[in-house]
């Protein structure tokens, strides 16, 4: 079935990856999975690292492993920003690994509750999830 | 002088106005670089900034969050960002002497001051100034990654929350053009008297402009839906701010050194043409003399023997 498509925008630090129109938006938020058609609400939301797709068509799909990031839709647009996001074939298991290992000596380390405890964390959340990702793809 | 003396100081300041026309190019090209990455960083950053703004007023009236409360200000931070390397004009001194005005200034009023300092010039002229920075960060000036920025940021965050720090600023060289710089300082932490909270419609510019200003209008009428809820995400969101906003501030600082350097080279290789010429004149003028000389000799030689 085809929906309505509506624009959307991924933005990195690094500057702009994606900016088309889609039928429909899948990623995650801290409180789930979330599809997103045109006309959704206004919505402000934190992103969890997952995979992001983003539908221009039912066939026609566009991946990115995405870090952690928000989500904003206002009006007609839906404005998706993130830390990193990678295409999953340009993930590297190996490099990976190696930053994931660094991330649990860090956070062996950090103090328990700290902030920088807490950065660790969340670095070991992304990394095992691009990890997963770049299993699947590869 | 002798004509030969004079060869050599022509040389040696010709060799000389090849390093600086060789590091005028080099700063211009890697000028032509950091500017992209601030032209690529500048969405991201707005629409970050944006956001927080509208979290922020959406969260007005829920309980505390400690990053957000402005307490008394007994001791106030402040990061001065500076460059690895000199030779680029009044670059770093311009910085350090804003930002030691400001300590003067704090200190005055009874407030206890605190530095850090990003770039080798900055922190060794600090120190040697009898203000050892808290934290020192080097070695990336020339090109900084997100992962500097995020270091910092989080040194800084983690300073504010322990209560060590009552207010961050930061100060740093603004690029407005490769020959203009503008030293800018802004506060990061708390939130409630962040430069950010004042600034409103000032992100929004350019070609962003009109969509943004459209959303935002929209986003003041319309229910907004927060996911968990706009505490929550403030809570991740003022960290990712403050990481943002020293990313682009060393972004801009980078861009900004080789822009000085830039100018400071050009105007090196100037004089150096202009020394060139005066002691070409000179050797000239040597030469013209030692000429005259041997005349006036073989003119009197000939004049005793007739």
């Amino acid at each position: 079935m085809a929906h309505t498509p509506f624009g959307v925008e991924v933005l990195t630090p690094d500057g702009e990856l994606f900016n088309d129109e889609v039928e429909m938006v899948s990623t995650r938020t801290s409180t789930g999975s979330i599809g997103i058609l045109a006309h959704h609400t206004p919505l402000l939301a934190m992103l969890d690292p997952a995979e992001l797709r983003l539908y221009k068509s039912e066939s026609d799909i566009v991946r990115f492993a995405q870090a952690e990031g928000y989500l904003q839709m206002t009006g007609e647009r839906a404005l998706i920003l993130v830390e990193e996001a990678v295409p999953p074939d340009q993930l590297d298991r190996s490099t990976l690994e190696a930053r994931l290992r660094a991330a649990e000596e860090e956070l062996e380390r950090a103090e328990e509750g700290s902030e920088r405890a807490a950065k660790a964390g969340r670095d070991k959340r992304r990394l095992e999830c691009f990890i997963e990702l770049a299993g699947s793809s590869g | 002088m002798s004509q030969r003396d004079i060869k050599t100081k022509i040389e040696s300041v010709r060799n000389i106005q090849k390093i600086t026309r060789a590091m005028e190019m080099v700063s211009a090209a890697r000028l032509r670089r950091a500017e992209q990455r601030i032209a690529a960083l500048r969405p991201y950053a707005a629409a970050i900034r944006r956001m927080t703004r509208q979290a922020a007023d959406a969260a007005e009236g829920l309980p505390r969050l400690s990053i957000l409360a402005a307490r008394e200000p007994k001791t106030i931070g402040i990061m001065f960002v500076t460059s690895d390397r000199g030779l680029a004009g009044a670059f770093n001194s311009q910085i350090l002497r804003a930002g030691l005005r400001s300590a003067a200034e704090h200190e005055r009023e009874g407030r206890e001051v605190v530095v850090w300092g990003s770039g080798r010039r900055g922190v060794s002229s600090l120190a040697f100034r009898g203000r050892e920075p808290a934290r020192g960060y080097t070695g990336f000036t020339d090109r900084p990654s997100y992962a500097d920025a995020r270091q910092i940021a989080g040194d800084l965050i983690a300073a504010f929350t322990d209560e060590e720090v009552d207010r961050v600023e930061v100060i740093y060289n603004g690029y407005v053009s490769p020959l203009t710089q503008r030293v800018t300082q802004e506060v990061l932490l708390p939130l409630k008297e962040a430069s950010v909270l004042g600034e409103d419609a000032e992100d929004d510019e350019d070609s962003e402009g009109q969509q943004s200003s459209d959303g935002a209008e929209h986003d003041k009428h319309a229910l907004v839906e927060y996911e968990p809820d706009a505490g929550e995400i403030l809570k991740r969101l003022v960290p990712d701010y403050v990481e943002i906003s020293i990313y682009r501030a060393l972004l801009e600082s980078t861009a900004s050194e080789h822009g000085a350097r830039m100018t400071a080279m050009r105007s090196a290789s100037e004089n150096a043409s202009e020394l060139i010429d005066t002691y070409t004149l000179e050797m000239n003028r040597a030469r013209q003399a030692e000429i005259t000389q041997e005349i006036m000799e073989v003119v009197a030689g000939a004049e005793g023997l007739g």
